[in-house]
């Protein structure tokens, strides 16, 4: 290993109020590498990010970038020293087009100043056909899907020729084959010498793409290394201080009566004729690509969407869905994904956000009981082991783990007999991931029953008795979850393999 | 003073801040009652005749109107909404409110006509932005153009008065020293204070400003809420159309409620809601309305020209939210 590394951030200190976030951590970079940061929320990976990005400025310590010692004192000094930052949050504006998002704040200019469009479409269509994406420079962003707001990110950190490129979880909006992609570009990135800083919860793509990893624990160093030497298993040790097994949640038991039926459900040009059953105690997972109508599918059976053909029966009686209201009072909760724009009211407190949908439980007289909602908060923060100190702040001051445990409360306190999931453990540490996971399971022993949407296989087969996969608005398949492999599962989401409705059918074992 | 929709820091984690932190946030909290404070100070000193017990029942008495529907301003922006119909639907409702009382001679026919006029034409906002799905500012845009050509049309373009005996005691009667008006905008304050926090509605209006689509998938039914805090808004229009009706015992279709809406949107936002909605007090609109009420009160005392009482005024709300901004 050569002296003199691309990046080497050394002795890194920062506090935020007194309260020490990084504690002498270092990172080293290599030219054309690509390095994984790995750590559980809250270990200080977004602090280190955003110091070397210039967001911060650290307490201690100092940056050198191909030997020159550098001051990051704001955002610009770090993009003139080739440093591109791919947020987790998409800042793609939705009403302008493809090429004026990547260009935004850079625009080609003609000798008149006026905006030179052809140029900026050209370039923006090499950069994207680089990236094996086929989308149009002056479509529309708000026409398009999630991953693709994703693309369009990752295309705008490559047109600045960025030296060193920090991803921070590029791939959770993304389908699998898109992640593909993204990694032959990566790679061929790194070939040309372009390093990258890859922060991911994923560990198998982790294991896949990166060279070398440093993982952070509490602010601090746990370990570094090379991941050709380590397994996965060693890795989640360091991060999470324990080990965290692959091993399948769920137990083969005996389900009850039928809580849900759907009959040919069809909402046109999103899904059609979805025939399925819930039992009680069973946990049904539906996965597939993005694009696969399998959200639009449980918005509309939660009574979000309201155009549908198709009988849903719950407990026996059959029910016109047409809002949410009416779903929950049927005995149907809803976890949506994308928390911070389906979930979360960032502006009430985590209390308030507990209490939101059952309302009746804390009033007495017409007015609310302060005091009965804060005790059943209690009852919940150990339950659901919750880290709040002060369950009056509003609820976006905690970790995506703990929001989404407060957002889980909020349907426990409903007491619904289904419960959707959709994407459950979107942006989560992995300590978080497997109490949820180990929660859903239990609620499941309870009676309930559980229906599981994700686009990771995984996950689906860690926990789900039964697998249905969706392909373009079609279930195209259904497992028993104890027999299914990953592979299989791909194979039918990725449309290259289907079955017909009739020998779809899984014996409940 | 309660509150439950912001948080106060713990005991463990105040003494863990710092001086500077609890000075910040004590600002941002409470800036409006700061500012308050500050104001009063200055225009005791500037006026000797300021501090007078007289004076200062008076400016209470002429801010109770434009008091009470910045309340419902307040409801209506926490909501994330707009209301730019109060002032035409407030000449409107007195119009009605009149004939009706001239027509069968009893005040209590006046008073239900006026609360159902208002609460009609708040309803009518409501259907029209949560059913019709069009934006607050273009509905109730349309609202105040109509109402106000009604009120217009149905009193020929003038004044009307009240011939029913009685009906000016409402404005003008006195509980010892304090005018009636005050009493109402107080007892409201209190019952809008309580609606907004200690009640379901009132969490469901910040949740609806804060994120429409989050408080519809926790099964929040949305377009009630919404047309039920249109409908209370023209609700307290209407109680405000009856205080401004009784004080002169008549009502200008023409001139009456003249930019009502933007003293009130002035007086939610001097008081620290956000504009967006899903942030704001109860509390900080009345400091805010008092803010507007002590300013045009020491102009006037210092003989400032009309003229340029709103420039000033202007000034105030500017600077009163750059001040917002900075937390």
């Amino acid at each position: 290993m050569p002296d003199h590394p691309f990046l080497k951030m050394s002795q890194i200190d920062k506090a935020f109020n007194g309260v020490e976030v990084l504690k002498d951590v270092s990172l080293e970079v290599e030219k054309g590498e690509i390095h994984a940061l790995l750590g559980e929320n809250g270990a200080g990976k977004s602090t280190l990010m955003n110091i070397l990005g210039g967001v911060h400025q650290p307490d201690r310590g100092k940056i050198v970038i191909d030997d020159s010692e550098i001051d990051m004192t704001n955002p610009r000094v770090s993009q003139q020293h080739g440093i591109g930052f791919i947020h987790q949050e998409l800042n793609v504006v939705s009403d302008l087009r493809v090429y004026e998002n990547m260009f935004l704040g850079a625009e080609l200019r003609n000798k008149f100043g006026f905006v030179n469009v052809e140029e900026m479409c050209n370039q923006a269509r090499d950069i994207l056909g680089k990236l094996g994406v086929d989308i149009d420079p002056k479509a529309y962003v708000r026409n398009l899907d999630t991953s693709y707001k994703q693309l369009i990110e990752i295309s705008k950190a490559l047109l600045h020729e960025s030296k060193l490129i920090i991803m921070d979880e590029p791939t959770t909006a993304l389908a699998e084959h898109e992640v593909d992609r993204l990694f032959t570009l990566m790679r061929n990135l790194k070939h040309s010498g372009v390093s990258i800083i890859y922060i991911s919860h994923k560990l198998k793509e982790i294991k896949a793409i990166c060279d070398r990893f440093t993982v952070l624990r509490d602010g601090e160093v746990a370990g570094v290394g090379n991941l050709k030497e380590e397994d996965l298993e060693s890795i989640t040790k360091l991060m999470v201080g324990k080990s965290v097994s692959e091993e399948r949640f769920t137990q083969a038991q005996e389900f009850g009566d039928v809580l849900l039926e759907v009959q040919g459900l069809t909402n046109v040009g999103l899904f059609r004729n979805i025939n399925f059953q819930v039992h009680k105690g069973e946990i049904v997972g539906f996965t597939g690509l993005a694009g696969d109508g399998r959200t639009e599918l449980f918005e509309t059976l939660f009574g979000y969407r309201k155009k549908y053909t198709g009988n849903i029966t719950i407990h026996d009686r059959l029910i016109k869905m047409d809002h949410p209201q009416k779903a929950l009072k049927a005995g149907i909760g809803l976890v949506p994904k994308n928390r911070k724009e389906n979930a979360i009211i960032k502006d009430l407190n985590v209390i308030h956000n507990m209490s939101l949908s059952s309302m009746s439980h804390f009033e007495r007289l017409g007015l609310i009981q302060e005091k009965v909602e804060k005790s059943k908060f209690q009852h919940y923060k150990k339950l659901l082991n919750i880290k709040v100190h002060n369950p009056n702040v509003p609820i976006d001051r905690l970790s995506g783990g703990n929001q989404q445990k407060v957002v889980i409360a909020k349907w426990l306190e409903v007491n619904t007999d289904i419960l959707i999931f959709d994407n459950p453990t979107q942006g989560i540490d992995v300590g978080a991931k497997r109490e949820i996971y180990e929660h859903i399971v239990s609620l499941a022993n309870q009676g309930k029953g559980i229906i599981i949407l994700s686009s990771e296989a995984p996950e689906i087969l860690k926990v789900c008795h039964h697998i249905n996969v969706m392909y373009q608005g079609e279930i195209t398949a259904r497992f028993n979850g104890k027999t299914a492999t990953e592979d299989t599962i791909m194979s039918y989401a990725t449309g290259s393999k289907r079955e017909g409705e009739t020998n779809a059918e899984y014996t409940t074992s | 003073m309660p509150s439950t929709q912001l948080h106060e820091p713990s005991p463990q984690q105040q003494s863990s801040t710092t001086m500077k932190d609890r000075l910040n946030w004590l600002w941002s909290e409470y800036s409006v009652i700061i500012a308050f404070l500050i104001i009063f100070i200055v225009a005791s000193m500037m006026s000797p005749r300021f501090l007078d017990l007289t004076n200062q029942l008076n400016i209470l008495m002429h801010v109770s109107i434009i008091g009470i529907i910045s309340l419902g301003m307040t409801i209506i922006m926490l909501s994330g909404g707009i209301d730019l119909s109060v002032g035409s639907v407030l000449a409107l409702v007195g119009v009605l409110t009149v004939m009706a009382m001239n027509a069968s001679g009893s005040i209590i026919i006046g008073l239900l006509t006026a609360c159902i006029v208002g609460a009609f034409a708040g309803f009518l906002n409501g259907i029209l932005i949560a059913k019709g799905k069009i934006a607050s500012f273009i509905a109730t845009l349309g609202m105040m153009a109509g109402a106000r050509s009604i009120a217009l049309y149905t009193a020929n373009g003038g004044s009307i008065s009240s011939e029913v005996d009685g009906f000016s005691a409402i404005s003008n009667s006195k509980l010892g020293m304090i005018h009636y008006p005050v009493i109402i905008f107080i007892i409201m304050t209190v019952l809008v204070f309580i609606l907004m926090h200690k009640t379901r509605f009132g969490r469901y209006v910040y949740a609806i400003g804060s994120n429409e689509k989050a408080a519809l998938l926790s099964g929040i039914r949305v377009d009630r809420v919404k047309i039920g805090v249109y409908s209370l808004a023209g609700l307290l229009v209407s109680a405000a159309a009856i205080i401004e009706t009784s004080r002169l015992n008549s009502i200008s279709s023409s001139s009456s409620g003249m930019q009502y809406e933007l003293d009130a949107i002035a007086a939610v936002i001097i008081g620290g809601t956000r504009m967006t909605g899903g942030r704001g007090k109860i509390i900080g609109t009345f400091f805010g309305v008092l803010i507007l009420g002590i300013l045009n009160n020491m102009m006037n005392l210092m003989n400032v020209s009309t003229h340029l009482q709103g420039f000033v005024k202007g000034l105030i709300i500017i600077i009163a939210v750059v001040f917002q901004k900075r937390e």
